[in-house]
């Protein structure tokens, strides 16, 4: 039925909820339940999202969920995400395979802050499948080096066998643009590395106290690693945390992932942790 | 001059014409209650009606909303608003449409509310019966109703109609009106003045200091205490007109080919609504006990939207108070209590 | 051989009322749905049995005898899916009012009550004897529920159960509350799924479909008196009649599988 009170007809296109194609340009199984994708938009426009923003994935039928850019704009060509297999959607986005299109909307969030990290000293802490939306941040980094001083890289996994991305691991651990430390917390037959919780890895090099530090990981990481940069002196304004909650619409609508007032979908992912260490649900 | 006024005796075919041009929504009777539903005869519309079951938010936002139908993985857009008049709203839930059209359009504006909203035309009333639960005159008292199109307030003898827009004004072809004289404009000031004394319950503190003094409560026991009896049914947040929390499911037509992507009405005291899914059929529930879900609510009526809208995201229709079974969802003696502290 | 999902019909304890609910669907969307679906064995429908495996297997009727073990198993084996089908598979359902009694048998059937064939114990959920998948819930099942679940199993996709109470579904509705209108209801607890179609036509929700995962029963009590009118035994008793293994008293409680 036409509408008379308005000139709506260019509302028409304009929905929010419409996915954008994405071809699969590569896929294949990163660990035993992380599948890592490489893909390219369909129309061919080029990337235009920041380090640490996310898409809603998805296939009709199946719904959308949630997943951090795996890799950083300055790789214009194509994009990365990891997505491990957790419920309905991811289970059917795991049986995708190279030229398979994906349904994406995005780029959503705020990312991580870049006009604040460029010309600082920079730690990033990475637990676990962490290491996935951290991942566009230590890319952007790598490749454009001189825009930053020290770069430090902590990354903990399970196990060896949950390790992500080996070819950049075997990149970090000989580059010079690099400090690259890791641990397992699980130690296995060919593993010579360092076996403990993450926050052992401050032991082995110094961090000093004006460096911007960013924390992704398990909810229970958080925690410890905040022990470790308080007893170093680092104010909280310079900590940057990456949450995860159930950023169903990923547009700040439908509630979800909702922490007391904020909402982490359009007022993060990414957050400074002085602005959200006071807020009651945060951790 | 945008006040005019019409007799008793023409209302009925002022109604008649409008309804003959336009689908016209508003409150009718179901039951001992009242509804929001399309007039198709001038007597079933009910302006002396206390309050709705459902805020009229359901228009724009209905319970069930298709979001994107899809034929395999092939989108189109379900965006195809119908021109409505909504007819007969209180003031305060002029005020709730305000702010969920604030809301919806921050950020990334959702086309799927905001089409639905814009192609309305909203004709508020005066409130001729009080709703039993209702505390519209002590919540946001600094929060103007804005937004609407035309206001209707009866009078002796007629009603006074205050034509804001050019919308509200398109209405006027349909009915014998008139300008309003002074003295029908003075009585239908007293009118809508002489309803705020009229509501059972009041709440003890302005706005400001309630949503302060409350968001220092999170952790207080007393949350503990108000939520024992709760079911976590979700009543309460359903019938809100200022809330708007949805799920978003796919399902797929009979055809097994075509589909739908669709939202429903979902809500913060639902014991799922913050539940993440985790590897190995595992799940976190970040608001897990009764008594975070009630706070939650509580609060973002309260404190948590504030900033954003300028005041508490409540009008005090009452509605939760009614629709909770248990009688524990009426924010008033809740937060007149927590102010005590 | 077709590449149709095959699916299969079983009963147990119950009055094959939701089978019978499925042969009345008669109507497009069925017929649509066999376009996907191949029913492989169906006693109400069909003379033939496979031997073939079966996709999905739906299971009618509670479990209420030791003896029907063998055969649930034998189901399972046969089957990639295993699903509930209705309430008294799903819940113990109506058939579970005798496990808080011993004197039924001789209400029920006077004279007749040791007939060899009337023995059985407590009448349990399907999920008490073998692994259940999923749980179709209520008296009858929801065909529409059905339809959308088989399209998910279709799609290799797990279907969504809701786990959230009937006032929901009233509410969206807009149907007048029974409290309101001097009635008393039990769908605060009750889980939903089924559109709320008896509070809309006047009558109290009775949980047929069971109770939501965490249900405030202590509460339920309380408001069914002091807002239905209901006395305290009435109350305490009132949400047997399709809930009864659900309760935190029910002598087996069983988890029911709905997510």
């Amino acid at each position: 039925m036409a509408c008379e009170n308005c000139n709506c007809s260019n509302m028409y296109n304009e929905n929010i909820f419409m996915p954008k194609e994405a071809v699969i340009v590569r896929a294949e199984m990163a660990t035993a339940t992380e599948k890592h994708f490489t893909l390219k938009w369909a129309d061919d426009s080029p990337n235009y999202f920041e380090p640490g923003q996310f898409v809603e994935a998805s296939l009709f039928g199946y719904g959308e969920i949630p997943i951090g850019f795996a890799s950083s704009p300055t790789r214009t060509k194509t994009f990365d995400l990891i997505i491990r297999v957790v419920g309905r959607v991811s289970g059917a986005l795991h049986k995708l395979d190279k030229g398979d299109t994906m349904l994406l909307r995005g780029p959503l969030g705020k990312g991580f802050p870049m006009d604040k990290l460029r010309g600082q000293n920079i730690l990033v802490v990475a637990g676990g499948i962490g290491l996935c939306p951290t991942r566009s941040l230590i890319q952007y980094i790598m490749d454009r080096r001189e825009e930053f001083k020290q770069f430090n890289l902590f990354y903990g996994a399970r196990s060896a066998d949950e390790q992500l991305f080996l070819d950049d691991l075997a990149n970090w651990r000989k580059s010079d643009d690099v400090n690259y430390h890791e641990t397992v917390d699980r130690t296995s037959e060919n593993w010579r590395g360092n076996v403990g919780v993450i926050t052992t890895l401050f032991q082995k090099t110094p961090i000093s106290q004006d460096t911007r530090v960013i924390i992704c990981g398990p909810p229970i990481m958080y925690k410890f690693v905040l022990i470790e940069l308080d007893k170093l002196g680092i104010p909280h304004e310079n900590v940057y945390v990456d949450l995860e909650r159930r950023m169903k619409c990923g547009i700040g609508k439908c509630g979800h992932c909702q922490i007391n007032d904020k909402y982490v979908c359009t007022d993060g992912p990414v957050f400074q942790y002085s602005q959200i260490e006071k807020l009651e649900e945060a951790f | 001059m945008n006040a005019y006024f019409i007799k008793d005796t023409d209302f009925t075919q002022f109604l008649g014409k409008m309804i003959e041009a336009h689908k016209v929504v508003g409150p009718k009777a179901k039951k001992t209650r009242f509804v929001f539903d399309q007039i198709k005869k001038p007597e079933d519309l009910r302006l002396d009606y206390d309050v709705t079951i459902l805020p009229p938010k359901k228009l724009f936002f209905p319970p069930r909303q298709e979001l994107v139908r899809f034929h395999g993985q092939k989108a189109s857009s379900c965006i195809h608003p119908e021109g409505t008049i909504l007819f007969g709203v209180h003031f305060y839930d002029i005020k709730a449409i305000d702010m969920t059209d604030q809301l919806f359009r921050e950020t990334n504006p959702d086309w799927n509310y905001l089409a639905n909203r814009e192609c309305s035309t909203i004709i508020g009333s005066n409130i001729q019966n009080v709703y039993k639960r209702a505390f519209f005159s002590s919540v946001g008292k600094g929060v103007e109703p804005k937004g609407h199109d035309g206001f209707i307030t009866k009078i002796s003898g007629g009603y006074v109609y205050d034509a804001i827009t050019a919308k509200g004004k398109n209405l006027l072809k349909f009915g014998a009106f008139t300008d309003a004289t002074e003295a029908q404009l003075t009585e239908a000031s007293k009118a809508n003045k002489e309803v705020l004394d009229k509501c059972p319950e009041k709440l003890n503190n302005e706005s400001l200091e309630i949503s302060e003094k409350v968001r220092n409560q999170f952790k207080s026991p007393m949350w503990k205490e108000f939520s024992e009896k709760c079911f976590s049914c979700g009543s309460c947040n359903l019938v809100c007109p200022t809330c708007y929390c949805f799920d978003v499911q796919d399902n797929w037509n009979v055809d097994q080919q075509t589909g739908v992507r669709e939202r429903t009405w979902d809500g913060c005291l639902l014991e799922d609504f913050s539940t993440c899914s985790l590897t190995g059929g595992h799940k976190e529930n970040f608001r897990e006990t009764r008594a975070s879900r009630y706070r939650h609510r509580i609060m973002r009526k309260t404190s948590y939207l504030t900033a954003k809208l300028g005041g508490p995201a409540c009008v005090g229709c009452g509605r939760c108070a009614g629709a909770c079974t248990a009688d524990i969802a009426d924010p008033v003696p809740v937060i007149n209590r927590l102010m005590e502290v | 051989m077709s590449d149709k999902v095959k699916i299969a019909y079983f009963d147990f304890a119950s009055c094959e009322g939701c089978q019978i609910e499925m042969t009345n669907f008669g109507d497009a969307a069925f017929l649509e749905l066999l376009n996907h679906v191949e029913v492989v064995e169906f006693r109400e429908a069909m003379s033939e049995k496979t031997t073939q495996r079966i996709n999905i297997s739906f299971i009618e009727g509670s479990f209420t005898r030791e003896s029907d073990r063998k055969r649930l198993e034998d189901i399972r084996n046969r089957s990639d899916i295993v699903i509930a089908y209705g309430a008294c598979a799903a819940t113990g359902g109506i058939n579970a009012l005798k496990n808080h009694q011993s004197d039924y048998k001789q209400d029920v059937y006077g004279k007749d009550a040791d007939m060899p064939h009337l023995e059985s114990t407590f009448a349990l959920p399907v999920s008490a004897a073998i692994k259940v998948d999923y749980s179709l819930n209520g008296c009858p099942m929801d065909r529409n529920e059905f339809i959308r679940v088989v399209s998910h199993l279709v799609h290799g996709k797990q279907p969504v159960i809701p786990n959230y109470p009937v006032c929901v579904e009233c509410k969206m509705n807009e149907t007048v509350c029974r409290y309101e209108l001097g009635d008393h209801c039990l769908g605060m607890v009750a889980r939903a799924g089924c559109g709320a179609p008896c509070p809309a036509d006047g009558i109290p929700c009775e949980a047929c479909r069971g109770f939501v995962d965490n249900p405030n029963e202590e509460s339920l009590i309380t408001t069914l008196m002091e807002k239905g009118g209901l006395s305290r035994e009435r109350a305490e008793a009132r949400s047997r009649m399709f809930a009864a293994n659900c309760r935190a008293d029910a002598p087996h409680k069983i988890e029911t599988p709905n997510k």
